[in-house]
């Protein structure tokens, strides 16, 4: 039993992260009605934008979260506003196209620079604190336990914001029809900057809260993207709600798999497949996903 | 019929000039030579970006010094993304388009193997840097030489030593790659054979949380007392600092050995403390040991690049350094008479003197450089730099008894 909740503690701590970098994921999707292929590069620019804040300005670890958050969010809005948005306009005739090309080349283009601004040695900040929680059998470094109690704030914050706020609830309405939510006074492209821009600050947030866990690098974002494109998938397209419990439990099918797959030798190199299995699984039950509705909205 | 005559006239010298042969190359064009390794992800590009630094600071030494054979040395580099398809589209390359007399470098095992068959199909030399899979000299393929160890010349001896210190259940940690299970398996052999029981976990070098699986080790009864990583670059790093974060390893119970990706400064950044009382496996000559070369690399890389090189750095300048005394030899840039200057070189390098011995038994040791300096190394304070780390094995340049925490 102690051995099923060390695997499920661990497992929920890092389904809490993979919830944060979906939800933007879901978020950016809703309402631009756009895949940002770039969203991996965008948890790997907040990590290295929390380090730099921690290590270059002094700032202390959760300062360097937030810093890194806000400058992400930052990023997101200028990126939407001069690439994005002529995806809007009568200039860019293959809508669709055009978006998966410019998200790609976010990724390429990232990536790359990081490899010449950042380098190409592993950085790591500082750790939030240092040790580790230990409560009868359970093991918890306090590193994981701070960046999940962080992780619940920001999915607890974003899912009041949805609901309970003006702005979020225009979001919403963009996502179901910017058409009607134009004629009832919401501007569907402010509210395209302001999703892309808190997906953008979400998925900086996460690489910030896993850079004292695991270490930056400038491809650290490739396996997190792939994981957040299952969990969307898995959650229901265009669920906000959908991505946290989807990103929850595939950090749980992950990490129990591993932990008890018959095969000991194999059962690490099959994280991966764990994920991929549920998503097949899942889509067979419910092909419209965990939370998804055959229409798109954001919930 | 004038006009005619000088039609068929000036077709017959347009003929005559494709049937001749191209200008041969001027006495003062390059040695083109060709770099493989990675430089981007998923490569493990911080280990190609040591070795391309090393590479090109022995050329600019080389052609500073009025190059060889009169002629100087220019190196195409290939990135070739720790991917085998673009390993071998980057030696079609280097081969049919830059024309290189050899093709020298590799990290990555997996893309080393797709990068021989070019070479042995165009005859073009190929000299390996850091690729440890046996199957690559294994191969016997006529092109093919290798500086960096086989699997078998260093995990055997690794393998030996744990069973000496007298650990009784060792798990062997090993990336999915052609060097990782290949290493693992000739552990596992050795232990076997001397009645060590051992586990065996797989690794995805895509992996970020081994933590289930740390957890799993420590689930086992008994628990590992010794875990060794086989496993290239910085993907150690993770594991090292989760390993240490669970109170697993390095610790008096539970003894953690690496290799040369925590060698890089970086470790200490990334794994903090944790990394206090790693045991790495080394393939660098200790400091003790240096010859004046090796103490005048190690200077000119630091100055230029702002860090101390590791091992992979060393053999990359050193592979570089070999090909050129091979066409030195040869008395040219001739690839078949560069592969048979190779056969007979006995060259001294920064690390060791190398020599390339066509022995045939066992089948890995065919032009496999074999007295491949190899050392474990123990860090053994905080911030220590791998030439102030005690070493543990050989005998020969042991500088500590014992490893550390005691038990």
């Amino acid at each position: 039993m102690s051995y099923f909740l060390l695997l499920a503690v661990n497992g929920l701590v890092i389904g809490l992260i993979f919830a944060l970098v979906a939800s933007g994921l879901t978020l950016v999707f809703s309402v631009l009605k756009v895949v940002n292929f770039g969203h991996g590069s965008l948890y790997m620019l907040g990590g290295y934008a929390s380090y730099y804040l921690i290590t270059a300005l002094g700032l202390p670890s959760l300062a360097g979260v937030a810093g890194a958050m806000i400058a992400l969010f930052l990023f997101g809005v200028v990126f939407e506003r001069l690439v994005i948005a002529p995806m809007y306009t009568d200039r860019v005739e293959r809508k669709d196209e055009y978006a998966i090309i410019v998200t790609f080349g976010l990724t390429i283009l990232l990536t790359n620079l990081g490899l010449v601004v950042f380098g190409p040695f592993a950085k790591s900040p500082p750790s939030f604190m240092a040790g580790a929680l230990i409560f009868g059998p359970l093991i918890l470094p306090y590193d994981r336990l701070i960046a999940a109690i962080v992780a619940v704030v920001l999915l607890v914050g974003l899912t009041v914001f949805l609901k309970r706020t003006a702005l979020g609830q225009a979001l919403d309405a963009v996502s179901q029809s910017r058409e009607s939510a134009a004629v009832i006074g919401i501007d569907p492209r402010r509210m395209y900057t302001v999703a892309f821009g808190l997906g953008s600050a979400l998925a900086g947030g996460a690489g910030a809260l896993i850079a004292p866990i695991f270490a930056l690098s400038p491809s650290m974002g490739d396996l997190p993207a792939v994981q957040a494109f299952i969990i969307i998938v898995l959650g229901g397209m265009g669920s906000v709600g959908g991505s946290i419990a989807g990103g929850i439990l595939l950090g749980l099918v992950q990490g129990l798999g591993v932990g008890y797959l018959p095969d000991p030798n194999r059962a690490l190199a099959y994280t991966q497949a764990f994920g991929a299995l549920l998503l097949v699984v899942t889509l067979l039950l419910r092909p419209t996903g965990l939370f998804g509705r055959s229409h798109l909205r954001l919930e | 019929m004038n006009r005619h005559l000088h039609l068929h006239l000036g077709a017959a010298l347009a003929l005559a000039m494709l049937a001749l042969p191209a200008p041969p190359a001027m006495a003062e064009d390059p040695i083109a030579i060709g770099w493989v390794g990675p430089l981007s992800p998923p490569g493990n590009y911080s280990g190609g970006q040591e070795m391309q630094w090393a590479v090109q600071l022995g050329v600019d030494q080389i052609n500073k010094a009025g190059g060889v054979l009169g002629r100087q040395i220019a190196v195409t580099y290939e990135d070739t993304k720790g991917q085998p398809a673009e390993g071998s589209a980057a030696a079609v390359r280097l081969i049919t388009k830059d024309n290189v007399s050899a093709i020298i470098g590799e990290f990555h095992s997996s893309v080393a193997l797709a990068e021989i068959e070019e070479a042995h199909k165009y005859g073009v030399p190929w000299v390996g840097t850091d690729v440890w899979a046996d199957a690559i000299t294994a191969k016997q393929y006529p092109e093919v030489f290798r500086l960096a160890p086989a699997n078998s010349l260093v995990y055997v001896k690794a393998a030996d030593w744990t069973a000496e210190q007298g650990f009784k259940n060792i798990a062997i940690v090993a990336e999915n790659t052609d060097f990782g299970q290949g290493g693992a398996k000739v552990i596992a052999d050795e232990l076997k054979a001397k009645n060590v029981p051992y586990t065996m976990a797989t690794v995805d070098l895509n992996q970020q949380d081994f933590t289930p699986a740390l957890l799993r080790l420590m689930s086992q009864s008994p628990r590992p007392d010794a875990i060794q990583m086989v496993i290239a670059g910085q993907a150690q790093y993770q594991l090292v600092k989760q390993a240490c974060q669970l109170g697993l390893a390095p610790t008096a119970q539970t003894a953690l050995i690496g290799s040369s990706g925590l060698l890089q400064k970086e470790v200490w950044e990334v794994v903090g403390p944790c990394a206090k009382n790693l045991l790495i496996v080394n393939v660098a000559q200790p400091k003790s040991q240096w010859n004046d070369k090796a103490k005048d690399f190690v200077k000119a890389f630091t100055e230029r690049y702002n860090r101390a090189p590791t091992g992979v750095a060393l053999e990359a300048y050193d592979t570089l350094g070999v090909v050129v005394e091979a066409i030195r030899k040869a008395g040219s840039a001739d690839r078949t008479a560069i592969i048979k200057a190779l056969e007979e070189i006995k060259y001294e390098g920064v690390n060791a003197t190398y020599s390339f011995p066509t022995d045939k038994t066992p089948d890995w040791a065919y032009h496999q450089f074999k007295d491949v300096p190899f050392t474990i190394i123990q860090y053994t304070e905080e911030n220590q730099s791998p030439e102030d780390a005690a070493i543990v094995y050989p005998k020969k340049w042991a500088t500590a008894d014992k490893i550390l925490p005691g038990k």
